[in-house]
């Protein structure tokens, strides 16, 4: 998961289109109930399962992308593919 | 023109504040030797009032903020600071914030259920959502089973919906547990303090609202008065209780529909508004009062989530005056149960020893008050009731249905903020405003 497809998870759960890379979820309306919508989001699309104190070291989609990547051992094509997956509508 | 209101909780006292307001002639019937209903203070100590009720509020409970307002009550904040403690299997941890130490994603994939559901149903009248019957078939146990595969997710459910809705998962329907959800502003509105339904308290206690409310009428209000019977004919009403009875236009039934339903109605009502399956909410509330708040010198909040009772989780509601500490403990769904049914001295000896392990240091107590709402006569739960599978579909379109004369109030009657001292207020209002559309009208026609 890229640091775009991980700001998109972040617009999408705070409901706010200005976030940009180096966006703190925190400071921008995030909360504890809703990063735990975004670690949700980003198992279902890479596979990795942060914790929340992870996110709390990461909060913005930059440091987020970057411990995904750490984290990962799961090929970058399955990544892109189910980055795409998550951006569908409900 | 004359009204009866049977219930001097928020609902009823609103209702018959606004009508006397209108000029109306009220009678409030009240079968306690107390107003407030499903609020209640404690004095815990001179001059600190505890909360054995509803206590908390947050800024999108307007029409409460407007009532504290006209009678001059102001709101003190929920403090949250300093670390929590978990005792969820394993050893007990204390953490940073308000997080349990519990997978992340697990509770993530949770939320992420819980908010589809509260999208997917009608707030104004869940019973004609979408795929209604079918979530109302299902209890809140059958559907975790089905969509929560983690075990932490799993853990976590239950005493969720304790601390959000005193229900045990197994009493309630899914289309109640959506509709609560959605009534009280989304899942992240009512789990949160700050920013959320529990920012706030009323300073000096909740059940101050309603002494003013019937302060401002007087006489009207009658304590002591279980009302037994409403009699009705073309004219108007004949409220029975044990001692009088009291004739007027119309009455407003201002109780749980449980309650309601045991009144004797003639004509008889065309259906009940509770069922079989309609559970009081499973809330029994525990203060236990400290010389101080000892636990904010070891950097903790006091807040805390337990896997095993009785206290499912607890919170500082100590006095913003100061003086002693208070921690709130709240025991809920089938935890409530067992506990009530212990005698007093073992409720209070598992309660104390549970908060002893929770903040080890705690001084010892300087009191100790159990209130049991399950099988409190005249409200029968807090806080509010639980709808069970086939509830909402079959009560649904009659909770706020007047027969002929009665109307009716209370929380439960509210599709806006059901369970909450705001939907109770509302209720208030809104059967205020009923009355005088349709006997205003018929007046002028008379």
């Amino acid at each position: 998961m890229n640091v775009h497809a991980v700001a998109d998870v972040f617009r999408r759960v705070l409901e706010n289109p200005r976030i940009d890379a180096d966006s703190d979820f925190f400071l921008t309306g995030g909360d504890s109930l809703l990063a735990t919508r975004v670690l949700s989001a980003v198992a279902r699309a890479s596979g990795v399962e942060l914790a929340f104190d992870d996110f709390l070291d990461a909060p913005t989609p930059a440091a987020l992308a970057r411990k995904i990547q750490d984290a990962g051992k799961i090929p970058d094509t399955r990544n892109i593919q189910d980055a795409g997956k998550v951006e569908s509508p409900a | 023109m004359s009204v009866v209101v049977v219930g001097a909780g928020l609902a009823g006292l609103t209702a018959a504040t606004d009508l006397a307001a209108r000029g109306v002639e009220v009678t409030v019937l009240e079968a306690r030797e107390r107003v407030g209903g499903r609020t209640h203070g404690i004095e815990v100590a001179p001059g600190a009032w505890v909360d054995a009720g509803a206590a908390y509020l947050g800024d999108r409970h307007t029409a409460l903020a407007a009532l504290l307002a006209e009678l001059d009550l102001k709101t003190t904040p929920t403090t949250m600071d300093g670390a929590s403690r978990f005792a969820l299997g394993g050893a007990d941890r204390t953490r940073a914030g308000r997080f349990p130490p519990l997978s992340a994603v697990a509770l993530g994939e949770l939320f992420d259920a819980l908010e589809e559901l509260d999208r997917g149903v009608r707030a104004d009248a869940p019973w004609l959502s979408a795929h209604a019957a079918r979530l109302d078939a299902l209890t809140a146990a059958e559907w975790a089973r089905e969509h929560l595969r983690h075990p932490d997710a799993r853990l976590f459910f239950p005493l969720f919906l304790g601390e959000m809705m005193a229900a045990d998962p197994a009493d309630v329907s899914v289309l109640h547990m959506a509709f609560y959800l959605r009534s009280g502003g989304g899942v992240r509105y009512l789990n949160a303090f700050a920013g959320g339904a529990q920012e706030h308290r009323i300073d000096g206690g909740a059940h101050q609202v309603c002494r003013r409310l019937a302060a401002g009428l007087g006489e009207r209000v009658r304590l002591g008065e279980p009302v037994r019977a409403i009699h009705q004919d073309g004219d108007g009403v004949t409220v029975v209780t044990a001692t009088a009875s009291v004739r007027a236009r119309a009455a407003v039934v201002a109780v749980p529909p449980v309650l309601a339903d045991a009144i004797e109605y003639r004509p008889g009502l065309p259906a009940p508004r509770s069922g079989t399956r309609t559970a009081p909410g499973c809330a029994v509330k525990v203060h236990l009062v400290y010389p101080a708040p000892a636990w904010r010198e070891q950097g903790l909040s006091g807040w805390s989530v337990n896997a095993r009772g009785p206290l499912l989780s607890t919170v500082d509601d100590s006095p913003a005056a100061g003086g002693v500490g208070v921690l709130t403990g709240f025991v809920t769904g089938r935890e409530a149960l067992g506990y009530a049914a212990l005698p007093a001295a073992e409720q209070r000896e598992r309660a104390l020893a549970q908060a002893a392990r929770l903040f080890p240091g705690l001084p010892e107590p300087i009191g100790c008050h159990v209130t049991d709402w399950v099988h409190e006569r005249y409200s029968r739960g807090c806080y509010a009731a639980l709808f069970g599978p086939g509830d909402w579909t079959r009560l649904g379109p009659r909770l706020a249905t007047p027969h002929r004369r009665v109307h009716w109030a209370g929380t439960e009657t509210s599709t806006e903020f059901f369970g909450l001292m705001e939907g109770a207020i509302r209720s208030g209002h809104r059967v205020a405003a009923e009355i005088d559309a349709t006997y205003r009208r018929r007046d002028l026609h008379d």
